[in-house]
């Protein structure tokens, strides 16, 4: 089943054509009066078999976070903190304590008490594994599948396989994104239509407050009336057009939709339509976790309004010193993260959303010896480290996959970014060896040629 | 049993010479008979039982193109090549799929087989591997190889007589029209009218130059009556330096011309644009194709001919760049970052000149195309032989800086000078350096000096001469008492080094000092350095390559000779001498009259910009999995008369648009809608959205704003070489207003309209540009600064103006402005109400006021699709 959009000049009947043709495998479904036209490319699509998640929300927490003081829990390696490591340092015992939490009795470390009250929502990855332990190769990797060639980020291909519910919103958001390692080609389309690339806010490093989107506001003085007018009496030369190309339907559409995204963006990005209750809930008070609260209410409140990925960016997890500064930098992260997961499952939303909170890769069990001077942090270490999903058709309560004692290496239950991807896909009813695109020859796919479905962490 | 083996090595070895099949060839007579039982016992059973279900011509498939049910098929391999190597356990990949071990696929995938079997096949490999079995004959993939060298693109253009046409007088240029209108006719339609001289002027316009027409040009042209009226415009246009802007930017997508590495280190690449000027340059040349393919692939290895001027050697020099400018990841380094560069400039060169994607023959053979993955690695020892200019420095992240061509005139001598210049700075700042460590090391030994002479000084005005006898010592004692305390003579030892130790450190302290006004002034007086640009040379020692098996270089397979593609065999080629890297030899090939690609993909890539669609839609791809040609005897027609008339770029463009066929209205027409509603035959010129560039220089005209010098180098050049990352949007993007294609193009960070309007990702080949519809775009034009300001800029420009008196005359020019014609009267109105509701809404006697009610309606014009469209103007 190739997938392929054979001439990107498509307009909405185009689309439709075609896919009632039967032509690709992702044939629409449910679009009784669908708003979008030349945004055709976006209309939601039927996934390739029943889906358990509908959209996607990705918690990128940036830098590599320590598994050892957060969720991989290691008695050993607290037992034998002080002795020779197997690489340069000694062996570090966890900063923090342990406990088990929840029905299913997953550890967390102390430093995460709320994220620790979520534990029977969340599928704990203790196993992950990653092609690379350098942050320039292992961050388009998480983003992209690959490191080598410019490729569509993850969020492009889910928006290209399933398109989107809200046609007044972009369907694929990024939220702080890093400019390092890759910038804008981790959420960028690559070969796939511009269409697919996701919508910024901001920028890694800049107070989310600050952050909008470009051209909502307009930098004209005309009255909202006059506005209109202009809007008008463009459109009734754009329905001149229609006789001669279906493409003016296509421009037609996105002037209308212009004026839908424009007030539904700032609608939802507004925060002030929150009750103090959920503010707080969030930690939006103006402290260590307003930023991040703002993130995670972000994301809760475009996936709610139906875009199909939302990526979130949490920075500074890069632990090679000061990890005695750990525990602060959780605090930024632990109550709004809790806080989504429970707001999402209160509103019912949490079975069809998928939660994945991700570094690029996890650290070592040593201390780090920097230019011969042992210092308080671990190095990278992507043979054996630790994400999480939650929601949206993962395994609740589970905790999948094994380090060794220490936690050096993956032993058991191990999950390969790539197949994470594929896991991923396939909760979103997306087969990854089938979810591909033709470009220069080949079929491309997210997992390139790699990558298997992990049915046990699967509900 | 050894009697048959004696008649299956010469049938193995006569059918597949070809390959490094020697796996009967036996050891001893004894270990035969063994080898062949067993696998007759025990080999060939589950080969039956677990293995041909997907690996044989009876079984459901053939995975990874691997065949075990022949002998010959089992000791060939699949796509990755050989897995069983006889009597070598280490290199037989078999026994490690077998065993579910390393970097491969367990095979079978269901389930391992037991310990037994896998020894089994273990001592089959070492006792030679012999096989039983009978050939089968060619395997499936010998076959599908077989058939794709008979692929239409691989076969050479044919010229066929003009087809019988019924409307005789239809046809203006007797061959495309008489092809295309063969097939309308074939399919039971009629052509639609042409289009009328105000479609016609805009469309040419927009496709020679990128911009659409003045008012005054719009009109010399309707009102020249004269039956060449067209072909003048056209010879005229294809004159003007916009041509050049205009179609070396389609060049410019195909070859991913940018100025930064991208990847996940984004460099700056400030030497990259002199290419892109070279590309600009020889379009308006109309540098013949092949001349100009040549250039790019081996300019630096074309021989200087007697009258060539300074520039057009200088031009060849910097045409190669093409290899250098690539997405490239400057953090790696050794092997690995040389094959990286190596797979893009296969990628890239065999895209742009042939639509073949070798790339795919990197990690195991084409999947559908005759390509080995020999051709690749033949290829590949081409490009490893050539060492791509590209500049950069050594910083953080950056690991392979190269040479760069100094440019211009007295380039050489300049960046000798230059080069020398800095020679002398790094002298003077080592001698600086010397010198200062000597100081430390002088201020030292005085330091030293001072405390030890202050505490000589102290111990000698208080020693007591030790008398013998006195105390009771000895005499032996007190000499030697007398012996360690310090004398007069020590002190003056000590003085003198310590005089001699402040007379260094004054030396010294009086060098440095001027020697650092020197390299201050040195420094601050720097010699004009030259231009550069990116280039490629051959390297010193060119060699083959050996095939890395999946693609992993550090796993050697056979040495390849350098060569061409397989496919395309041309008799008497040239080979490649020793010496050379074979990139001149290679540049040769590919524009060999007799390449049955390269000049197919040219016209059609100059179709595609004409009609919209290319008559190989897959313009970048002329393979298997490519698509096939709409009117295949027309390419070829086109592709012969192409090389005929000197590979001319212009004449070919010229008569495609004086065709007939280029010069329909876009009126569909409802019967021909239902036969052909892709317009697939070409019944009338498809509408056509303009791109990023056309768009935002064609806002720039009528705003009045655009500014057609070309811009001195590029506005990356003075930021040197640097992470992009580092540097604010508004430096890597200042305003400009320049035409479109002297934008700076940065990886991942391309102006927003470009990226709105799909400009295509600079790190891909891209010979075909998507055309989206979208909200974003919508909002831009509505809302953006750039909108905003050119709108309020055309208004000043039309309020300024002595062609418009009144307000109706207003909106009447500004409609001939931006889509070159007359408002219908609706229109009119619509576009007098709106200004007059703004006047309304602001203060009258506010300036502001008026530019902003005539903003409103350029914006609303910016807004249409017509102004982004080619249709019909009515």
């Amino acid at each position: 089943m190739r997938n392929q959009i054979s001439s990107m000049n498509m307009s909405r009947r185009q689309w439709l054509k075609t896919a009632a043709g039967g032509l690709g495998g992702l044939a629409l479904s449910g679009l009784s009066s669908p708003t979008a036209s030349g945004a055709g490319l976006l209309s939601p699509k039927a996934a390739q078999f029943a889906p358990k998640a509908k959209r996607v929300i990705f918690l990128f927490i940036n830098g590599g976070p320590s598994q050892f003081e957060s969720f991989d829990y290691k008695p050993e390696l607290k037992t034998n903190g002080g002795k020779k490591g197997v690489n340069k340092g000694k062996l570090l015992a966890p900063l923090y304590d342990f406990a088990q939490h929840g029905e299913s009795g997953m550890w967390v470390s102390d430093v995460f008490p709320h994220m620790a009250q979520q534990t029977d929502h969340l599928c704990m990855l203790n196993g992950m594994t990653g092609p690379s332990r350098a942050h320039p190769i292992a961050i388009p990797m998480l983003h992209t599948g690959e490191f080598q060639f410019v490729r569509p980020s993850f969020g492009s291909w889910v928006l290209y396989g399933l398109g989107t519910e809200n046609q007044n919103l972009p369907g694929f958001f990024t939220i702080k994104p890093t400019r390092t390692f890759g910038g804008p080609a981790n959420y960028g389309s690559a070969f796939l239509p511009s269409t697919f690339q996701a919508t910024r806010l901001g920028w890694q490093g800049q107070p989310i407050k600050s952050a909008s989107i470009s051209n909502l506001k307009a930098n004209h003085s005309l009255s909202s009336e006059a506005e209109r007018s202009a809007l008008e009496l463009a459109q009734k030369m754009n329905q001149q057009l229609l006789s001669q190309t279906e493409s003016a339907r296509g421009v037609i559409d996105s002037l209308n939709l212009s004026e839908q995204m424009r007030d539904a963006v700032p609608e939802v990005t507004d925060l002030t339509r929150e009750t103090k209750e959920t503010l707080d809930m969030y930690g939006i008070n103006g402290g260590p976790t307003d930023d991040f609260g703002r993130q995670c209410l972000l994301a809760r409140r475009l996936s709610e309004s139906g875009v199909r990925f939302v990526e979130i960016s949490s920075d500074g997890w890069d632990h090679h010193s000061g990890l005695d500064k750990f525990k602060k930098k959780a605090e930024t992260i632990d109550k709004p993260v809790a806080a989504l997961l429970a707001d999402l499952n209160q509103r019912g939303l949490l079975d069809e959303t998928l939660v994945l909170w991700s570094g690029e890769f996890g650290r070592q069990p040593e201390t780090q010896v920097l230019s011969g001077k042992e210092t308080l942090g671990r190095d990278h270490n992507a043979a054996g480290y630790t994400a999480w999903l939650a929601g949206g058709g993962s395994r609740g309560g589970l905790t999948h996959g094994v380090t060794d004692d220490l936690g050096y290496k993956t032993v058991e239950g191990e999950v390969h970014l790539h197949d994470l991807h594929a896991t991923m896909l396939h909760m979103l009813g997306l087969d990854h060896k089938k979810l591909v695109y033709r470009f220069g020859g080949r079929d491309f796919r997210l997992t390139n040629i790699h990558g298997n479905v992990i049915h046990e962490i699967v509900s | 049993m050894s009697r048959m083996l004696i008649c299956l090595v010469p049938v193995l070895s006569i059918i597949f010479s070809g390959f490094a099949v020697c796996g009967a060839e036996p050891k001893t007579k004894q270990a035969d008979s063994k080898g062949l039982e067993l696998f007759k016992t025990q080999i060939e059973p589950v080969l039956v039982k677990h293995c041909y279900e997907c690996h044989s011509k009876q079984g459901k498939s053939v995975e990874g193109g691997l065949e075990l049910d022949s002998p010959s098929g089992m000791m060939r391999g699949g796509d990755t090549g050989p897995m069983v190597k006889p009597h070598d356990l280490e290199k037989s990949s078999l026994i490690q799929m077998l065993r579910h071990e390393g970097d491969v696929s367990g095979m079978p995938p269901e389930e391992k087989l037991s310990d037994e079997v896998i020894a089994a096949f273990e001592e089959w490999i070492r006792l030679g591997s012999p096989d039983t079995r009978k050939e089968t004959g060619p395997t499936l993939k010998e076959k599908r190889l077989e058939a794709a060298k008979q692929h239409w693109s691989f076969i050479s253009p044919q010229s066929v007589k003009q087809p019988k046409v019924n409307l005789k007088d239809w046809p203006r240029d007797a061959m495309i029209d008489g092809f295309i209108l063969s097939a309308i006719e074939k399919h039971g339609m009629k052509p639609v009218a042409d289009a009328n001289r105000l479609t016609l002027v805009r469309r040419v316009y927009f496709d020679l130059i990128g911009m659409p027409p003045s008012p005054e040009e719009v009109n010399a042209f309707i009102t020249d009556k004269s039956p060449d009226a067209l072909p003048k415009l056209i010879d005229q246009l294809l004159e003007s330096p916009r041509f050049g802007e205009r179609w070396g930017r389609h060049w410019l997508d195909v070859v991913r011309f940018a100025e930064s590495s991208g990847m996940e280190f984004n460099f700056s690449y400030p030497h990259a644009w002199p290419y892109r000027n070279y590309v600009i340059d020889s379009l308006n040349q109309d540098k013949p194709y092949n001349v100009f393919l040549r250039e790019q692939i081996a300019g630096d290895l074309i021989p200087a001919k007697a009258g060539d001027s300074p520039e057009q050697i200088e031009a060849r020099r910097i045409a190669p760049s093409m290899l250098s400018f690539g997405p490239k990841r400057h953090n790696s380094s050794g092997t690995g970052f040389r094959m990286d560069i190596v797979d893009d400039q296969i990628n890239t060169v065999s895209r742009a000149t042939m639509a073949l994607t070798v790339s795919c023959a990197r990690c195991h053979d084409h999947k559908f195309d005759p390509i080995p993955t020999a051709d690749y690695y033949a290829l590949a020892g081409i490009f490893l032989s050539t060492e791509p200019l590209y500049g950069t420095i050594k910083q953080k992240y950056s690991n392979s800086p190269t040479d760069l061509l100094p440019i211009g005139s007295g380039a050489e001598a300049l960046h000798i000078a230059a080069e020398e210049y800095e020679k002398k700075i790094q002298t003077a700042e080592k001698t600086l350096t010397a010198k200062k460590e000597e100081l430390k090391k002088a201020t030292e030994v005085q330091k030293l000096a001072t405390t030890k002479k202050a505490k000589v000084e102290r111990l000698v005005a208080t020693t007591v001469v030790a008398i013998p006898g006195a105390d009771g010592k000895s005499e032996v004692a007190a000499a030697k008492e007398a012996a360690s305390q310090p004398s007069q003579a020590d002190l003056d030892k000590i003085n003198a080094e310590l005089n001699k130790a402040t007379a260094l450190v004054s030396t010294l302290t009086g060098q440095i000092k001027p020697l650092e006004t020197q390299i201050a002034e040195l420094k601050k007086n720097r010699p004009a350095r030259p231009q550069y640009a990116m280039s490629a040379r051959d390297r010193k020692k060119p060699a083959d390559t050996t095939i890395a098996i999946r693609g992993d270089f550090r796993e050697k397979g056979d040495i390849v000779p350098r060569g061409f593609l397989s496919i395309v065999k041309l008799e008497g080629s040239p080979k490649i001498p020793a010496n050379h890297s074979g990139r001149l030899e290679l540049a040769d090939w590919i524009t060999d009259e007799r390449n049955p690609l390269t000049a197919r993909v040219m016209v059609n890539r100059i179709w595609h910009h004409l009609f919209g669609r290319g008559i190989v839609p897959s313009v970048d791809n002329f393979g298997l999995i490519g698509k096939e040609p709409s009117h295949p005897q027309l390419l070829d027609a086109l592709a012969l008369r192409c090389v005929k008339e000197g590979w001319s770029t212009k004449k070919m463009i010229r008569a495609m648009m004086l065709s007939r066929t280029y010069q329909l209205s876009s009126a569909p027409s409802a019967k021909n809608m239902k036969i052909d509603p892709n317009n697939r035959l070409l019944w009338r010129a498809s509408p056509r959205r303009i791109e990023a560039e056309a768009i935002r220089d064609a806002v720039l005209t009528v705003s009045g704003q655009l500014n057609l010098d070309r811009p001195h180098a590029s506005t990356v050049t003075p930021l040197g070489d640097t992470l992009v990352r580092g540097v604010a949007t508004d430096k890597l993007q200042p305003p400009s207003n320049y035409r479109s294609v002297y934008l700076p193009v940065v990886r991942d960070y391309v102006p927003e309209l470009f990226d709105l309007f799909d400009f295509p990702s600079p790190s891909l080949v891209s010979g075909k540009r998507a055309v989206t519809n979208v909200p974003s775009q919508a909002l831009y034009l509505r809302n953006s600064k750039f909108i905003t300001e050119q709108s309020k800029h055309a208004a000043k420009r039309l309020l300024a103006s002595k062609q418009a008196s009144d307000d109706a005359a207003k909106v009447e020019l500004a409609m001939n402005w931006a889509l070159a014609r007359s408002a219908s009267k609706a229109e009119r109105e619509g576009a007098l109400q709106l200004i007059q509701q703004v006047r309304k809404s602001g203060d009258a006697q506010n300036g502001e006021t008026e530019v902003n009610a005539w903003a409103a309606w350029f914006q609303t014009l910016f807004m249409t699709a017509e102004f982004r469209f080619l249709v019909d103007v009515t």
